[in-house]
């Protein structure tokens, strides 16, 4: 304990942060060997493959998340806002027959409007994060379930699963037997999607003057007020981006599943604002890279999985999460205390 | 000058033999303290007597709050020993050496703002009457303890609603009930104006005449002189002297802090004020903060805001700048009349404002030394598309850090762990990089050490004389005296009577400050 305290105060904080991130990383691929080990099944294209699928949701709320969570707010909306948007997409598919791509954009659309409307409820109306998107996340429901019917919307056709099933560089030969004989199983396109996404708002947040004002309006923001920072349209930036991200995630789903469903996506929020925690960002604001979220979100992925491979039930894995994320913020703590 | 090297070698040889008849309270002998890779203490003495005011001077990063800190047991000593009452002691929390009867008042103020006078007074230690607080003697307790102060406050009042002194009267008011035999006050009087600061010297000199031991560490030497008995300096960790008050000057201390002679506490001025105004400001007014203030700024001149806090000296100058702004009124700059409706517009027109409060207004605290200064002009080293230049980021940045001569690691250390000094500097950096004609400095050099202050004139100087306006608002009327060519008092919301500096006084300054001229106005009508 002392000696690890001595050790980091001698660092300088560039080099705490690779700690960190090397940790974060370490853990992750701990996670993997020992999973290897235990699981004959585990470490294989195949797997990989769906552990990335499975991590994309969290991924893409986390990128959103983790903007939100560095100017100091918090986005709780997500989970409802992506099932609205995904049965926005399947419902202008079903009623109004509009072309799979437009049906998309109207569902992205919808929780970018959603995203807006909680900036300008934090920003204009000035109510606590916690409690505008507290209050987005209920009216996201009930729209979703109200124009459903709380009925899943299905009958979509097999063009709507594209997004959400196809995957690039698949590939395979019809065998003898007359099935598919998959060499390689192709990269998803969510997770593509998932990895452009990443990189481009990581490279916002590093190199743009708009992540530098991210930054700095979750550091202080009266400072960045006098600095001549329009502090208002920064913030409601974030959650704009936010709900839109949690617009794509739900027309993603909802593609995977080839359904709306207007229950999708429950507690999808909190598995986001987790994966942003466990990569270092900071709830009280001006702290946090995409990287780490990334390695959160797949700290997260990894254990979920390795844990129904070595057939540990749900409610076990939602325990070990559980300290996973006391344990991750504990040690960010330890690190930063002086 | 002889003295003063004597003083330096022979340290115990500075204080005079003859015994007091007050009793040593407190005394630490041979302190040292290390940190990873850093010595702060190293052979420290001090000796503090009952009923004495013992002040503890030295520059920032002397040591004087990591003294504090052992005193207090937040640190314990790697060598040395600390005796209170005669007895060796070694205290393991503040808890400890509180329930001993040593009380610390602390710069931040530790109260719980939502609670009341009495029940901060009390915390954790309320009377009871079963397992509920007795609320009645509560009050009458807390109600004692504010009266031996000789102090006006409800003790039912929510602490929020205080004013800083007042909230510091009740932590006086806690001590005292915790039969404190020692108090130490963290810069007591930086943020309080001249006559709060009265009303705390009052008080402490009848905590001394009560016979408690009061550790006085400030920066404003020049108040020193009304309450102060003795005085220890450090420098650098070390123990440099001890002193009768009276006995030694405070040129003599500031030369002993620095360790070199300060003839000059303010530079020699090179700007020249011109009769060409840059500023015009007619009839601004905000209801019920100020009304009618107009003023003109001309170019190579500083100009100086006086005034009680309160007064409307920030108020005025954060309406200039748009944070808060004026509802009547003209500003013309530059021969243009602006209107201004936020902090961005004023920006764009060249003008800033260094706020008073640099950790909540002035710096995004947890970002790097690069970050905040090119922070209010990023858009001056990214391409059109918003994308930062890193080569251009990085060698602006590292001029600046030149051209101030900021003292930091690397560009990317956070400015969290720079010293206010550096600190301000950073943010007259931020400002100059965004190529300000105006700039409003608003108590810049509070909280920082003697050599920075004088850093920071000289850079307003220059300043002025490249013919950028520069406006000082300032509680310090020594540094309106040295720095500024007028001085516009302000009183009550309005410019009392603005003043040629070189023709005026302190006396004259505060005449109008405390509105004795609209008193006596009022009487001859």
């Amino acid at each position: 304990m002392s000696e690890t305290g001595k050790i980091s105060s001698r660092m300088s904080d560039r080099q705490k942060d690779l700690v960190q991130k090397f940790a974060a990383l370490g853990s992750l691929v701990a996670l993997t060997a020992v999973f290897s080990l235990t699981s004959n099944a585990f470490f294989s294209i195949d797997n990989a493959m769906t552990i990335a699928l499975q991590v994309t949701s969290i991924g893409l709320l986390g990128i959103g998340a983790t903007c939100v969570i560095i100017t100091g707010g918090i986005d709780l909306s997500v989970g409802s806002v992506l099932a609205l948007s995904g049965v926005v997409a399947a419902l202008a598919v079903k009623d109004y027959n509009f072309p799979i791509w437009l049906a998309m954009l109207a569902g992205i659309l919808t929780g970018t409007i959603c995203g807006l409307l909680n900036g300008i409820a934090v920003t204009r109306l000035k109510l606590p994060p916690f409690i505008a998107t507290l209050g987005m996340m209920l009216i996201a429901r009930g729209f979703a379930l109200q124009i459903t019917g709380a009925r899943a919307v299905s009958g979509l056709g097999d063009a709507f699963g594209e997004l959400g099933n196809g995957a690039l560089f698949r590939i395979e030969s019809i065998g003898d037997d007359g099935f598919p004989n998959v060499t390689f199983p192709g990269i998803p396109y969510p997770v593509i999607l998932m990895v452009v996404i990443a990189i481009a708002v990581a490279y916002m947040l590093n190199r743009s003057v708009l992540g530098r004002h991210i930054y700095a309006v979750g550091s202080n923001a009266d400072a960045a007020r006098l600095s001549g920072v329009n502090v208002d349209r920064v913030t409601i930036f974030t959650y704009i981006l936010s709900g839109t991200l949690a617009g794509l995630t739900g027309c993603v789903l909802m593609s995977r599943l080839v359904t709306g469903q207007p229950n999708e996506g429950v507690m999808y929020e909190l598995d986001a604002i987790a994966s942003a925690v466990i990569g270092g960002t900071s709830l009280i604001g001006g702290v946090g890279t995409i990287s780490g979220t990334a390695i959160g979100a797949f700290v997260i992925g990894i254990l979920r999985n390795g844990l129904n491979m070595n057939g540990v039930s749900a409610f076990i894995q939602q325990i070990i999460i559980g300290f996973v994320i006391l344990g991750t913020v504990w040690i960010d703590q330890l690190r930063n205390r002086r | 000058m002889i003295d003063l090297s004597s003083g330096a070698s022979s340290p115990a040889g500075a204080i005079p033999a003859q015994r007091r008849a007050e009793e040593t309270v407190l005394s630490l002998s041979g302190i040292r303290k290390e940190f990873p890779g850093v010595i702060a203490l190293d052979d420290v003495h001090f000796n503090l007597r009952s009923g004495e005011v013992h002040a503890i001077c030295g520059e920032n990063g002397a040591g004087k709050s990591t003294l504090m800190k052992i005193i207090s047991g937040v640190y314990q000593p790697t060598a040395g020993t600390i005796r209170y009452k005669g007895e060796e002691v070694r205290y393991a929390s503040p808890r400890e050496s509180e329930a001993a009867g040593i009380a610390i008042i602390h710069q931040e103020l530790n109260l719980v703002p939502h609670l009341t006078v009495a029940e901060n007074i009390f915390l954790s230690r309320e009377p009871r009457r079963g397992p509920m607080v007795d609320r009645r003697k509560l009050k009458a307790c807390a109600k004692a303890c504010l009266d031996r102060l000789g102090v006006d406050i409800d003790p039912d009042a929510q602490v929020l609603r205080l004013s800083v002194a007042q909230r510091q009267m009740v932590e006086i008011a806690k001590a005292l009930s915790l039969n404190a035999e020692v108090i130490i006050m963290d810069e007591p009087t930086s943020s309080l104006t001249e006559q709060e600061a009265n009303l705390l010297f009052r008080v402490i000199r009848e905590l001394r005449a009560k016979g408690v031991g009061i550790v006085y560490i400030s920066h404003r030497l020049d108040e020193m002189a009304q309450i102060v008995d003795r005085v220890t300096i450090l420098r650098d960790g070390r123990f440099v002297s001890s002193h009768d008050f009276a006995a030694i000057t405070v040129n003599d201390i500031v030369a002993r802090m620095v360790g070199r002679s300060l003839d000059e506490k303010f530079p020699e001025r090179i700007s020249v004020p011109t009769n060409e105004p840059i500023l015009r400001v007619k009839g601004l007014t905000r209801a019920g903060v100020f009304s009618d203030v107009s003023f003109d700024l001309m170019r190579g001149e500083i100009l100086g805001f006086a005034g009680l806090m309160g007064a409307g000296r920030t108020e005025v100058a954060r309406s200039i700048f748009g944070a808060e702004p004026a509802e009547a009124g003209t500003i013309e700059f530059n021969g243009r009349e602006l209107t201004i409706r936020s902090p961005q517009d004023a920006i764009a027109e060249g003008i800033s404002y260094l706020s008073e409060d640099r950790k909540s207004q002035g710096l995004a605290i947890k970002m790097s030394v690069a970050a905040n200064l090119m922070l209010a002009n990023m858009s001056a080293v990214a391409n059109r598309f918003g994308i930062i230049n890193r080569g251009q980021h990085k060698d602006r940045a590292s001029h600046y850090v030149d051209l101030l001569g900021i003292k930091t690691p690397s560009l990317d250390q956070t400015v969290s762990r720079l010293s206010g000094g550096n600190q301000q500097k950073i943010i007259i950096g931020k400002w100059l990089f965004r190529n300000s004609h105006l700039l409003f400095f608003d108590e810049p050099t509070r909280g920082i050490d003697v050599g920075a202050k004088y850093a920071i004139y000289k850079i307003m100087d220059e300043l002025a004389a490249k013919g950028i306006g520069v406006v000082l608002i300032s509680s310090e009327l020594p540094e309106i005296l040295g720095m500024t060519d007028r001085v516009a008092v302000f009183h009550a919301g309005r410019i009392a009577k603005i003043l040629d500096t070189r023709a005026t006084s302190q006396e004259e300054i505060m005449f109008y400050a405390s509105g004795q001229d609209a008193q006596r106005k009022g009487m001859q009508q």
